[in-house]
């Protein structure tokens, strides 16, 4: 049996649509083009809805609170913790030793304020270097709402200072949280970054020209979510996740602080933790 | 040629070269020539993980060189049907695109834009000849 349908004799082809007499030829592209127009407006609603808001800034008392929160941990939790659930990505580097501004062993540190994985890490960075001195200036600020990890909490080193007596800190944010240019890496800055970050990843810490690092030491998920203050109150627990992030982090800079001055103050750095840590930093 | 044909080829041409710049700075690890930073923002859109073709190193660009070569090759031998079917595959496509970067990236990437604009004139002119045709 044939599976083609009976034409019958005199029949004519369906009737194909033809445009409405009159109509301009330009009314079909006109059409696609407005298609396509609406399409692009839903995707940016889209995208305004299902951007999430930053967290709302805390107080200037709370912003003092949790500062003095994590910059006078404990050294029995820092003993505790080890290097917890860090990644150590510190690598040796050659070069000659980098000194700050007032000669000391230099950490230089270059991020940005949008940056998911700068905010990360510099809680760390912030409780490491208040073992060897002292901050001031900092704020808080988020990175930013619109890429991977959005609004994650942070502090900005961009109006920081930092003083101690046994090494110098330097900061650069190159951008704000919604990616405007900020601060410009003088030219030396620059060199070093290019030499030892070739791809210019950030964050990146260069300690003193002996070791460098690019990435932070854990994810930014392990904050996701929270809020200052109460971070700084989970920091106080030693089993938490994020204190085997943060804190291990903080310790794995310590050691490289501590390698590169050597081993100076012994109340930081001679504890068993640190001696172990700086051991594998090789 | 009649002179849509004509513009149709050129912009293929056209989406060659731009498709072929950003695949070879893929390659050499280079950020095109374009704002970096805002929504506005090359890197962003060109160092994410939509920039390659699932599980492969393979830019998306590459893609792009196909495509807007073999369009080019249709509106040059004038195969109709299969200039409307391949320009709307690549009106499909693009539609996929300015998804990711709008509603995923919230950035835009202006090499991407050119890359788009030209597939567009080519859906626009075959647009219009399958308009013509129908008259």
């Amino acid at each position: 049996m044939s599976s083609r349908r009976p034409v019958r004799k005199g029949a004519t082809r369906a009737p194909v649509r033809k445009p409405v007499a009159g109509t301009p030829t330009w009314v079909m592209p006109a059409a696609v083009v407005a298609g396509l127009a609406v399409l692009i407006a839903a995707f940016f609603v889209i995208r305004w809805y299902t951007t999430p808001l930053p967290p709302k800034a805390p107080s200037a008392d709370t912003t003092a609170q949790v500062i003095s929160i994590i910059t006078n941990l404990p050294s029995s939790e820092f003993d505790t913790v080890g290097q917890g659930t860090a990644n150590n990505l510190i690598k040796p580097i050659s070069g000659s030793t980098l000194t700050g501004a007032t000669g000391k062993p230099e950490v230089m540190y270059i991020g940005a304020e949008f940056c998911p994985f700068c905010a990360a890490q510099r809680w760390p960075l912030i409780i490491a270097l208040s073992r060897f001195g002292t901050f001031s200036g900092l704020l808080t600020t988020t990175s930013s709402s619109s890429i991977e990890d959005p609004n994650t909490i942070t502090f900005t080193f961009r109006s920081a200072t930092y003083t101690s007596q046994y090494i110098d800190f330097h900061a650069v944010e190159t951008s704000d949280r919604d990616q405007n240019p900020l601060q410009t890496p003088s030219a030396s800055d620059q060199q070093l970054w290019s030499r030892y970050d070739s791809d210019g990843t950030i964050p990146f810490l260069d300690f003193a020209n002996h070791y460098s690092s690019t990435g932070a030491y854990y994810g930014p998920g392990v904050i996701s979510g929270m809020s200052w203050l109460a971070l700084a109150d989970t920091l106080r627990q030693a089993d938490s996740s994020q204190s085997k992030a943060i804190i291990g982090s903080a310790n794995l800079i310590t050691a490289a602080i501590c390698k590169v001055n050597a081993d100076q103050p012994g109340s930081v750095c001679s504890g068993a933790t640190i001696q172990n840590l700086e051991k594998n930093l090789k | 040629m009649e002179r849509l044909r004509l513009v149709a080829v050129v912009a293929g041409l056209a989406g060659v070269v731009v498709s072929a710049y950003l695949t070879v700075l893929h390659f050499q690890g280079v950020v095109p020539g374009c704002p970096t930073t805002g929504p506005i923002n090359c890197d962003a859109v060109l160092s994410s993980r939509y920039a390659v073709l699932g599980g492969t190193s393979v830019p998306t660009s590459a893609l792009g060189i196909v495509w807007f070569g073999v369009g080019a090759a249709l509106w040059i031998a004038g195969w109709r049907r299969a200039i409307y079917a391949w320009t709307g595959a690549g009106l499909a496509f693009v539609i996929v695109l300015l998804f990711t970067e709008i509603v995923l990236l919230g950035a835009i990437c202006l090499w991407c834009t050119a890359a788009h604009v030209l597939v567009l004139v080519q859906v626009l002119i075959a647009v219009t000849i399958w308009e013509r045709e129908r008259r």
